[in-house]
């Protein structure tokens, strides 16, 4: 466990960081909510003003933001969702490619350690990060939550608004990983799965706004846990979450089969 | 027994030589010495001993245990200092130590009087954060953190380059207790004298095949130096005539046994000599001189010639 816990010290500033300015966000969008929900009707005109699309993408065809599900789903959490992929992508991709771009790793490896070991000690501790980061988030939103929404709401729709993002963070988190063993630079491995992010979530625009690309929607991790779907559903997809963790699997044990063999040349 | 055994071991990075043929065998007890020029594969061959990288060809054991099936098993009897040194720059010495000692056997409490220790040898500041170091106190980390296991063998990729003279003599000395010890030494370099003076036997590597494997004792007749001379002007007291034919007659009065090799260029000769340099300053006193230079050879230039002279 030696390499888990060095990497649990060495990375929770960036942690507390991310927590506190997605949180921040989220509490100050919250707050927001009570001048909102007084003026629905002004608020469902300015919508219609809005085109369609525009709607469309945050799923506001289907939900109100005048009712509080609806407005966490359309505000709070696709912040959550997206910039903690960002978070997840690039603490995956750099808790490995650190090693090899500080040279680190000719440490690392002149210890009794397989190189196994060192891979599954960093996986866990991105897992650990990310449950971290989404339970420090949603407890700090939630508290924001109960303080500025008074309206009666659902604890299911809210709970699973909560979890859903985990698996995407750790699908990017995963990705990062292994994308790390062909950019040791950190910057040039930050740089492209931020890209994956960014890219991934516009491909999941353009499946809903594309008639005939829809099925674009699978290669997008942020359309499986479309937020709509999970509030008036009340649950998520079994299915797609069984997805979402065999991509983590996938990425993962290509990264342990791929590295196990690796020439590292610092 | 054989500590460090490789038979035939070969490493290409995909069409680009690393190294070719190594068979090398260095007993338990020995220190030994791995020398050639930069790029030559003295790397290239420590670090496929220690798996980083994976051979292409032939096998090797270290302590008997295959250096890719066995890695981590090895490594735990293992000391190694890389040649350029990188460690976590948000951590304090200490913390680095702490770090290091916790993969071993006993962990940081037992091995904390040895670093301790080995820390106050190299005047190290445990406190200092990493980034805050120079290179030649990250050496010193990188020494400290490769001895404070105690380890049976020591792989050490070229110790002394960046380090001061006062503390290459601490380095040689701790060693020599290392030694003492039992501990084996495997030790790089491309400076010839160091390890003239503290290995038993020698590899002499060169464009990533081993030229010869050698007792120091028989590289130790030959300490080399480099000689050049600039005479004050042509002739000199010997009045052998101006110009160029005065000088080519001033270096025939430097041919004295150990001049390996002698170039004339104007007022400027150069020798490569191995002879008594008692001898070289008598002849030189004779002459009136504008400067004279006394270095080590590389050492390229100094096999050349060893070389030379053993084919003849």
């Amino acid at each position: 466990m030696n390499v888990f816990n060095r990497e649990m010290r060495a990375n929770y500033r960036s942690l507390l960081v991310w927590v506190l300015v997605i949180a921040g966000l989220n509490v100050l969008v919250l707050a927001v909510y009570p001048s909102f929900a007084e003026d629905s009707a002004k608020l469902q005109d300015l919508m219609e003003a809005y085109p369609e699309q525009f709607s469309k993408i945050f799923g506001l065809d289907r939900l109100n933001l005048g009712d509080p599900m609806g407005f966490y789903a359309t505000e709070v959490y696709f912040m959550v969702l997206l910039f903690g992929s960002i978070f997840a992508a690039i603490l995956g991709a750099g808790i490995l490619a650190k090693e090899e771009d500080e040279k680190t790793i000719e440490f690392l490896l002149a210890r009794p350690v397989t190189r196994t070991r060192i891979l599954t000690d960093k996986v866990l501790t991105y897992v650990t990060y990310i449950v971290g980061f989404n339970l420090l988030v949603s407890l700090i939103s939630y508290a924001a939550f109960v303080i500025f929404i008074t309206q009666a709401y659902s604890t299911k729709a809210l709970l699973l608004l909560m979890v859903a993002p985990v698996f995407v963070h750790l699908t990017f988190a995963s990705l990062g990983f292994l994308a790390a063993l062909f950019f040791t630079r950190r910057r040039s491995v930050y740089s492209v799965t931020i890209g994956l992010v960014v890219g991934l979530y516009f491909v999941g625009v353009i499946a809903l706004l594309t008639r005939g690309l829809d099925w674009l929607k699978w290669l997008s991790p942020f359309q499986y846990v479309d937020a709509a779907d999970i509030v008036l559903n009340e649950s998520i997809s079994a299915l797609n979450i069984l997805i979402l963790l065999a991509v983590n699997v996938a990425a993962v044990a290509a990264t342990y089969a791929l590295y196990r063999r690796r020439d590292i040349t610092v | 027994m054989a500590v460090i055994e490789t038979e035939r071991l070969r490493k290409y990075y995909g069409k680009a030589r690393g190294i070719e043929d190594v068979t090398l065998t260095v007993e338990e007890g020995e220190i030994f010495g791995f020398i050639g020029p930069n790029g030559a594969g003295k790397s290239t061959t420590i670090r496929t001993l220690l798996n980083y990288i994976f051979p292409t060809g032939g096998t090797a054991r270290v302590f008997g245990l295959d250096i890719v099936e066995d890695s981590a098993q090895i490594r735990a009897q293992v000391g190694y200092l890389p040649g350029e040194v990188g460690y976590y720059d948000d951590m304090s010495v200490e913390a680095l130590m702490q770090y290091a000692a916790g993969f071993y056997q006993g962990g940081y409490s037992e091995h904390r009087p040895r670093i301790d220790e080995l820390l106050d040898i190299f005047e190290l500041d445990r406190r200092r954060k990493i980034h805050a170091l120079s290179q030649g106190n990250k050496k010193k980390v990188g020494i400290v953190q490769a001895l404070l296991h105690r380890p049976r063998l020591l792989i050490l990729d070229e110790p002394t380059s960046g380090l001061d003279p006062l503390m290459q003599t601490r380095l040689f000395e701790v060693l020599a207790g290392e030694h003492k010890r039992g501990a084996t030494i495997f030790f790089s370099s491309h400076v010839l004298s160091e390890v003239q003076k503290f290995c038993h036997r020698v590899a002499i590597i060169k464009e990533g095949r081993i030229l010869r494997v050698e007792e120091v004792e028989k590289l130790r007749h030959g300490l080399f130096q480099k000689v050049r001379v600039v005479f004050r002007q042509a002739g000199g007291d010997e009045g052998a005539g101006g110009g160029e034919a005065g000088v080519a007659a001033q270096a025939q009065a430097l041919d004295l046994p150990g001049v390996v090799h002698r170039a004339v260029d104007g007022r400027t000769v150069e020798l490569l000599f191995s002879g008594d340099v008692n001898e070289l300053v008598r002849r030189l006193a004779r002459h009136d001189l504008e400067s004279l230079w006394l270095e080590e050879p590389p050492l390229e230039e100094v096999f050349l010639h060893y070389y030379e002279k053993e084919g003849r």
